[in-house]
């Protein structure tokens, strides 16, 4: 007699794990769309009041790229659960090809946010000095 | 799945021309426009990408990442010619 017995199948292993990875990529196309839309809104928004606009477009696509960001970590979340039933070399090459474009541009993002950001508080820090550099001339200007 | 995916990726698309075209209005600079299409076509790359296991996908996915990098060097060069110049413009 032959005892086959199997706590879980491997049918139901690719089946949960594909289920797991739609639930998993479809999370970080959603936080992609939700930041883009933001962006969309908040750019519109920053043409019609029609001030700052330069420092003001930047800003969202600060905001535009952390969404980027955080949109391609869960793919890669799901790249990564996808290796665990990657059953011929042709999608393990383009798993792997997809997680080196994903990893790249995590990384060139961060780089650029980083970036961004530090220009952004340059511009901050200078606008108190030139605020302030102005602010007798202004005071001249009103009282004369 | 796979068309609201496509459908959302073009919306995006769509959102990206009408910014880059409302910047561009806005500041008659495309310095501060075309980064603004770059991103958001990235973003609609992305999305594409997500689950889309074909070799095609990944070129095209490739293909807007290197253009967006390749644009974004030379308008910055422009940029930074154009300031350095005595009788420069930011544009």
């Amino acid at each position: 007699m032959v005892l086959s017995w199997e706590v879980l199948p491997e049918s139901d292993l690719r089946e949960a794990i594909g289920v797991l990875v739609q639930v998993v990529e479809t999370a970080g196309a959603l936080i992609i769309f939700v930041g883009a839309v933001w962006a969309f809104v908040r750019f519109i928004v920053t043409v019609v009041r029609g001030r700052g606009h330069v420092k003001g477009f930047n800003r969202i696509r600060l905001t535009l790229g952390r969404f980027l960001v955080l949109g391609l970590e869960f793919q890669l979340a799901g790249d990564v659960l996808r290796t665990a039933v990657a059953p011929s070399f042709t999608e393990i090459g383009q798993l792997a090809a997809i997680a080196a474009i994903r990893t790249a541009l995590n990384y060139f993002l961060g780089r650029e946010i980083a970036h961004e950001r530090a220009e952004l508080e340059r511009e901050a820090e200078g606008e108190p000095q030139r605020d302030a550099g102005a602010g007798p001339g202004r005071a001249q200007g009103a009282v004369g | 799945m796979r068309a609201a995916i496509e459908a959302a990726a073009l919306l995006i698309t769509a959102a990206g021309v009408v910014s880059f075209l409302a910047a561009y209005a806005a500041t008659r600079t495309i310095r501060v426009a075309l980064p603004l299409l770059l991103d958001f076509l990235m973003a609609a790359g992305l999305m594409r990408l997500a689950g889309d296991l074909s070799w095609g996908g990944i070129l095209l996915t490739v293909a807007i990442i290197a253009v967006r990098k390749v644009a974004a060097f030379g308008v910055a060069e422009k940029g930074t010619a154009d300031t350095g110049s005595p009788h420069g413009t930011s544009a």
